[in-house]
Formats: C-alpha cells, sequence, structure tokens
C-alpha cells in the first residue's frame, strides 16, 4: 500500500473538513466585488416624505426616482416626465420612459398620483408644507398627469423633487423608512447595521457603513476595511490620505453655503454698520488656505456663482479691513470693545473656525465670546431666535425660493427659516417680484447673513474605485456608476469584527 | 515611589506659578504654525491653530486645579456638615439626609454632571456648580460613619454633659479625629475632579474656547493623532503623570495618617 492509500481515511476527513472552506473561498471568488462606502452619519429615514437628514436625501436619490431634478445651474431637468404649464394653475406631465419598481410593478401615473396624495395628507411630514398649494391630482391616462394647483406658482415645477413609491405599497401604508421601494439605480437589499444596496443594472452590492469618527473612518480606508470615504474630514487628514499610496483622493467645488446668522432684532446688530464691520473683521481668505480643503472658495449669496439666479450677477465680497471695520464700529457709535456672543454646536471644526474667526474679530475690536452647545439646545436655540450670532451651513440648496424662506418678514419659524427675524420692506417688494439678481444684491449689501465660504468636496478612495467624483451639494449619486476593477489587488480583509 | 510623586506634584505646581509669573500667550493663533513639530519657538510644538502647546498645557493646568480646588472645597464643606448633622443626631435626621445622598449616589456622577451642564450651559462655572452637586456625597457618607462611631467615645460625652453647645462638640470634639481621613479622601478626589473636569471639556461641555483645557485638548489631540501624534502625546502624558502624582500621595498620606493600616 503506498502511503497515500494508507493514509486515505485521514485524507478524506481533511478533505471533508475543508470542503465547507473551499466553497466559501469559491463564493467569495464572485466577480461583483463589494463597495463599502464609510459614511460619517446613517440615514435616519427612507420615506421621501419624511426624510430630512442630509444622508436619508443622499441615499433616496439612488433609491428613488423623481419627476424632476436639477441640472449643474440648478435648473429644473426632466427626470421621470415631461411637462408643461397649461395655465397658470394647472400642469400636465407626461412620463417618458418605461420604468420599472424594484418590486416589479411598472411606474405609471397612478403612482405619481399616490405619492404625492400620500404626501398632501400627512399631517407630520416635513415637506408637506411645500406642496399645500396642490388643490388636486388627476390622472389622464397611464402617462399623464395633471397638477391643479390653489395659487399661480412660477416655481411649482422646481418642487417636484420628491420621488415616487409604487401605489400599491403606499396603500398598504408599507413601511419606507426602514424598507424602501424605488425605481432609481439602486434597490435596498437590507438594513442590520450596514445599509446594503444593489446597483439593478450589474447586481454590484454596495454597502454605506456607519463609522462616526473620522481618524477612524481614514484609518479603516487605510487598512482596507472601506472603500471610499467623502467629506466630514479635517484638511489636515485629507492632506495626509493625499500623501498615501494606493489611495486616490478627488477634489471639487462645494456649493453648500456656509454663513454667521446675525439677529436682526439685537440692539446692536440691528445697526448696519456694526453688521458691515463684522463682515470685514473676517479673514475669510486666510482661512480657506489654511484650514479648509483644496477648492473652498469665499461666498458672497447662498446660491453659488454657477446658480442660474447668479448667473449676471457680480457680488464683491467683503474683503479683510480691521481698520475699517474699527472706524465703521466708532461711527455707529458702539464703545469699544464691542462684546457679541456666538454660538455654534459642539462639532470640534466648527469650535475651531470659531476661534480663528474670535481672533481675527479681536483686531477690529469685537470681542467674541463663543458658545458651544450640543446640537440640540443648539438647534432650538437658533430656531428661538435666541442668539446674537450663530453658524450653520446650507446643504444642497437649489432653487432661488430659499431667499424668501430664509428673509422675508412673512417667514419667521415656525412658517420659515428667517432666524433671525430679519424684515424689509423692500427686500419684500424685490422677492415678491422674483428679481433674484436686485434680491441678492440687496442681501449683500444689508448683511442679514455674514457670507463665509462655499467648503470644497473631496472622496477619498482606495485606487480600484474608479468613476466616482466628488459633486458639489455632496450628494453621492457617483454610486450608480461607480466600478470597481478586480485588475489591482486587494489588501486582504479583516476578520469580521461585527 | 513617595519621591516620584512628590517630585512631579512640585513639578507641576511650579508650572502652575511659573504659568502665573511668565503671561503666557496662550490664545494667540498663528496660521502659519498650524501642528507644527517641538521646535526652538515652540518647545512642544504648536496646536490645530498654531498656538503654543506648551503656553496652553500650563494655562491647562491652572484651570485644572483651579476647578479641582474650587470644587474639592466646596463638596467638602457641604458633605462633611451632612454628614456630621446626619451622625451626630442620628434618628431621622439621619434617615431624611442619607435617603437624599443615596439618591445622588445612585446616579452615576460623571453622567449626573453632564446632565447638569447640558441644562445650565457650558462654562466654568456652570461645570463648577454641576461637580460640586455630585461631589459631595463621598465626604457626607465617609464624615457620617465616622461620626456615628466618635458620638459615643468619651470625650464626646465629657464635653456634652459638662454643657458644650452642639457646634464646638462637632468642631472642637468631632471634626479633629476625622481630619485625617478626609484629607485622604479629598486627595483622591482631586484627582477625580480634574479627570471630571477634562472629561466634560472632551465633550465639549466643559471650558470654553478659547481658554485652554487639558480635556478639550485631548479631543482636538484625538483628531490630529494620525497628522500630529506629539500633541495628543503631550497632552494625555502630561494629564496621566498628574493624577498618578496626586493618587500616589494620597496612597501616602493614606498609609501615614490612616491609623488602621499602621496597627496592621
Amino acid at each position: 500500500m503506498t502511503p497515500m492509500l494508507k493514509n486515505f481515511p485521514a485524507f478524506l476527513f481533511a478533505f471533508l473538513l475543508a470542503l465547507p472552506l473551499l466553497i466559501a473561498c469559491q463564493k467569495s471568488a464572485t466577480p461583483k466585488q463589494e463597495i463599502r462606502f464609510g459614511i460619517a452619519q446613517a440615514p435616519l429615514n427612507l420615506d421621501p416624505r419624511y426624510a430630512t437628514d442630509a444622508a436619508s436625501e443622499r441615499v433616496n436619490r439612488l433609491i428613488y426616482q423623481p419627476l424632476v431634478d436639477f441640472d449643474a445651474t440648478s435648473k429644473p431637468a426632466w427626470i421621470l416626465a415631461h411637462g408643461e404649464a397649461i395655465n397658470a394653475l394647472d400642469y400636465k406631465f407626461t412620463l417618458q420612459k418605461k420604468v420599472n419598481f424594484h418590486n416589479g410593478d411598472a411606474l405609471t401615473a397612478h403612482d405619481v398620483k399616490a405619492t404625492y396624495d400620500s404626501l398632501l395628507s400627512l399631517k407630520d411630514s416635513p415637506h408637506a408644507a411645500e406642496f399645500a398649494n396642490i388643490d388636486t391630482t388627476e390622472v389622464i391616462d397611464d402617462k399623464t398627469i395633471i397638477f391643479k394647483l390653489k395659487q399661480a406658482d412660477t416655481n411649482f415645477i422646481s418642487k417636484l423633487i420628491i420621488g415616487i413609491m409604487p401605489k400599491s405599497l403606499v396603500e398598504k401604508s408599507h413601511t419606507f423608512s426602514h424598507n424602501p421601494v424605488g425605481s432609481g439605480p439602486l434597490k435596498f437589499q437590507s438594513w442590520q447595521h450596514d445599509l446594503k444596496l444593489i446597483r439593478t443594472s450589474d447586481n454590484q452590492l454596495i454597502t454605506l457603513q456607519e463609522v462616526k469618527d473620522p481618524t477612524v473612518r481614514v484609518l479603516k480606508l487605510k487598512k482596507g476595511e472601506i472603500d471610499l470615504i467623502q467629506g466630514d474630514l479635517p484638511p489636515e487628514l485629507v492632506k495626509h490620505l493625499q500623501t498615501m499610496p494606493g489611495i486616490l483622493v478627488d477634489t471639487g467645488l462645494g456649493a453648500n453655503y456656509s454663513y454667521l446668522g446675525l439677529n436682526m432684532q439685537d440692539g446692536l446688530l440691528k445697526n448696519l454698520k456694526v453688521r458691515q464691520a463684522i463682515a470685514h473683521a473676517i479673514d475669510r481668505q486666510a482661512i480657506i488656505d489654511k484650514v479648509m480643503v483644496s477648492n473652498s472658495r469665499i461666498a458672497s449669496a447662498i446660491l453659488p456663482p454657477e446658480h442660474y439666479a447668479n448667473s449676471d450677477n457680480v457680488l464683491i465680497p467683503y474683503s479683510y479691513n480691521p481698520t475699517l471695520a474699527k472706524k465703521l464700529l466708532i461711527e455707529a457709535g458702539v464703545k469699544l470693545p464691542l462684546k457679541l456672543e456666538y454660538k455654534t454646536s459642539t462639532d470640534a471644526f466648527r469650535v475651531r473656525l470659531a476661534t480663528i474667526m474670535q481672533a481675527q474679530m479681536a483686531q477690529a475690536g469685537i470681542e467674541l465670546e463663543i458658545k458651544s452647545l450640543d446640537w440640540g439646545t443648539f438647534f432650538a436655540d437658533v430656531k428661538a431666535g435666541n442668539f446674537q450670532l450663530y453658524g450653520l451651513t446650507w446643504v444642497g440648496i437649489k432653487t432661488p425660493e430659499i431667499y424668501a424662506k430664509a428673509f422675508g418678514s412673512d417667514y419667521f419659524p415656525p412658517n420659515g427659516f428667517n432666524r433671525g427675524r430679519y424684515s424689509d420692506a423692500q427686500l419684500d417688494k424685490l422677492l415678491a417680484e422674483e428679481n433674484w439678481p436686485a434680491v441678492t444684491q440687496r442681501i449683500h449689501t444689508q448683511l442679514p447673513y455674514i457670507p463665509l465660504w462655499y467648503e470644497g468636496q473631496f472622496v477619498a478612495m482606495q485606487e480600484n474605485i474608479k468613476n466616482y467624483t466628488p459633486k458639489p451639494d455632496g450628494n453621492w449619486d457617483g454610486l450608480a456608476i461607480i466600478e470597481t476593477s478586480a485588475t489591482i489587488a486587494r489588501q486582504p480583509q479583516k476578520a469580521q469584527l461585527q | 515611589m513617595k519621591i516620584f510623586a512628590l517630585s512631579i506634584l512640585i513639578f507641576w505646581l511650579l508650572a502652575v506659578l511659573i504659568g502665573q509669573v511668565l503671561g503666557l500667550q496662550a490664545n494667540t493663533i498663528d496660521l502659519n504654525a498650524i501642528l507644527d513639530t517641538p521646535s526652538a519657538q515652540n518647545w512642544l510644538g504648536a496646536d490645530d491653530l498654531g498656538r503654543d502647546i506648551l503656553a496652553r498645557i500650563l494655562e491647562g493646568i491652572q484651570v485644572s486645579f483651579f476647578v479641582a480646588i474650587v470644587v474639592t472645597v466646596i463638596t467638602m464643606l457641604v458633605g462633611v456638615t451632612v454628614g456630621l448633622l446626619a451622625g451626630f443626631y442620628g434618628g431621622k435626621v439621619d434617615a431624611f439626609l442619607m435617603k437624599i445622598t443615596d439618591i445622588f449616589l445612585a446616579f452615576p456622577g460623571i453622567l449626573l454632571a453632564i446632565a447638569f451642564v447640558a441644562v445650565l450651559g457650558a462654562g466654568i462655572g456652570n461645570l463648577v456648580l454641576a461637580l460640586c452637586i455630585t461631589g459631595w456625597v463621598s465626604y457626607a457618607r465617609l464624615a457620617r460613619g465616622q461620626t456615628l462611631s466618635l458620638r459615643n467615645r468619651q470625650h464626646v460625652l465629657a464635653a456634652e454633659s459638662l454643657g458644650a453647645t452642639v457646634p464646638r462638640l462637632l468642631v472642637k470634639h468631632i471634626l479633629p479625629l476625622l481630619g485625617s481621613i478626609l484629607m485622604v479622601e479629598a486627595t483622591y478626589s482631586l484627582a477625580s475632579v480634574m479627570i471630571a473636569e477634562a472629561s466634560l471639556s472632551f465633550l465639549g461641555l466643559g471650558i470654553q474656547a478659547p481658554n485652554a483645557s487639558w480635556g478639550a485638548m485631548l479631543r482636538d489631540g484625538v483628531r490630529y493623532m494620525l497628522v500630529a501624534p506629539h500633541y495628543v502625546l503631550v497632552v494625555g502624558l502630561s494629564l496621566m503623570s498628574l493624577i498618578l502624582a496626586i493618587n500616589l500621595g494620597g496612597d501616602y498620606l493614606r498609609d501615614k495618617m490612616d491609623v488602621r493600616t499602621e496597627a496592621n
């Protein structure tokens, strides 16, 4: 007997033991490698009727499809339908393509009606007020729907950005929030700790993994435990990643507007000269150069220069000039140093920026006291008008209506976002005329906000990841076309800890 | 070990004094020196806003000591008073005061402090208040236990029968015997208050920017651990050495002053 045969039972035993292992190996060698995306904050609600946080909206853009979206200049662009105004109050939309929901149902005008009708009937939806102007919706045939409005609204088309949901499930009160069904490029698979989505075109699995701590996110990327990360990192870490072999960093312009909000009811801040002094007391270029990611740029208005409402408008940014700022304060009759309280969240990056502005303003005779509050308290104070100055960022704003909501005198919270309680008859008139260049100009000279910057966008990824670029508003639309090339050897996967 | 602890303590106490004398430029921002490594200009390097880490460490320790000492003195006064009264009078007074103490004891101290700061708002005043509200309990229990056993000592009974008033009994005849054990407790609580202050500042709920605090510096340092490890290391080691020294000092005091250990 050869040694091999003599040990045959042992071999058989070993083979049987190894069998599951071999099968497992075969399984993991499927051509489509999962793409793991590390995000700072997991989505909270995947029902487009309720979603308000940035992560949910970004995921919903991929799971659902709306009637309308925005192009690069933020003009409305047709997605599912083409439409036109029949008269001032009636709009007709025709579905263009044959589209199926992920559950197999065909998307028809009935689904559009069901989505918007349910939105209108929900009292607790944060988006319901936006559509309160819709009187009725009427299905003409499977492809055609008519929206009838209560009042004329020239911006109506650009509001139809809510993802369409299947009628059959809407009627059954399906829990879209944690089990979404749409018609977008990504199909929901599961959501335990990680949110797993499958691309319908090629079955590519995409996993969204929440990793709150920026350092941990960077380490996981370095170790190959995640494939890409986007945004929410201090610029020093981005620069660190740029030097790492095997990691690609791509940056792009941002369109999210950071600003200092002022309380326009405050005795001191009512004075335009004081507001101008604050604007001249901040060296925004120095902050952008030293502590922000590349491609960040000075802002002058909520909507960026490439936005259509802003295109012919030249706004001259307020220069850094502490001497002028001091002079303005003295002209305003303020006793120096001027003491102001600045509220911000406990986020370390926000506190860091606040500290720099504090030092810069000191040069101009402004003594800024920083109050960093936990998010709940901070945001409640901002909404209640309980502040002198606060710092926030507008994310994903596309329509010029934001100017009315943020500065119109009819839009004090809770009706809108005029948190500084700014009331200006001349601006109200321009808003009513929808004369956006004049509106922007007026806001720029009156300074109910001190404009700061649009923070640059960036994405850092393993070098085998392709077709993903950062978008100006930080959305994750690139996941619809992202590719991973199997040709480049991947680092071995770490043992699954969770 | 004793010398080691003592020398670190003296070192940090000197640091407090030096900081006072020198008039530190701990808040001077230099955007060109962000996260610089140690150099002739910045001996321990610069932080995420280009401020001198050494100056901020020295300013931070002043804050640390200030908070720790104020909180320890206040909590000791409150706690010892409650404990003495409860132990001396016993009965319903004791039951009532101890019930209150138990309620406070039932909460995790740091969580209660976080809740207080969240409600009251951040800042050094509220931080001291929050730590005081949670810190007096241990003194109260300790003082009560000791007072219970001292209450019926011969010299106390003798003084009482000679007509000594209650305050006189408490202050002259009972408190002096509590001195040593309270001293040891105070040393330990000094260290724990420092940690608590650092923890709250770490969470962004303590000392407000731009004032330096070790907790806040640690928080910032952790964010840049990958690119500027010197920042978090310097602050972490400082905090560790100080707390270690205080605790070793406490051990030493206990060995010296606690009669029970000596008898063993």
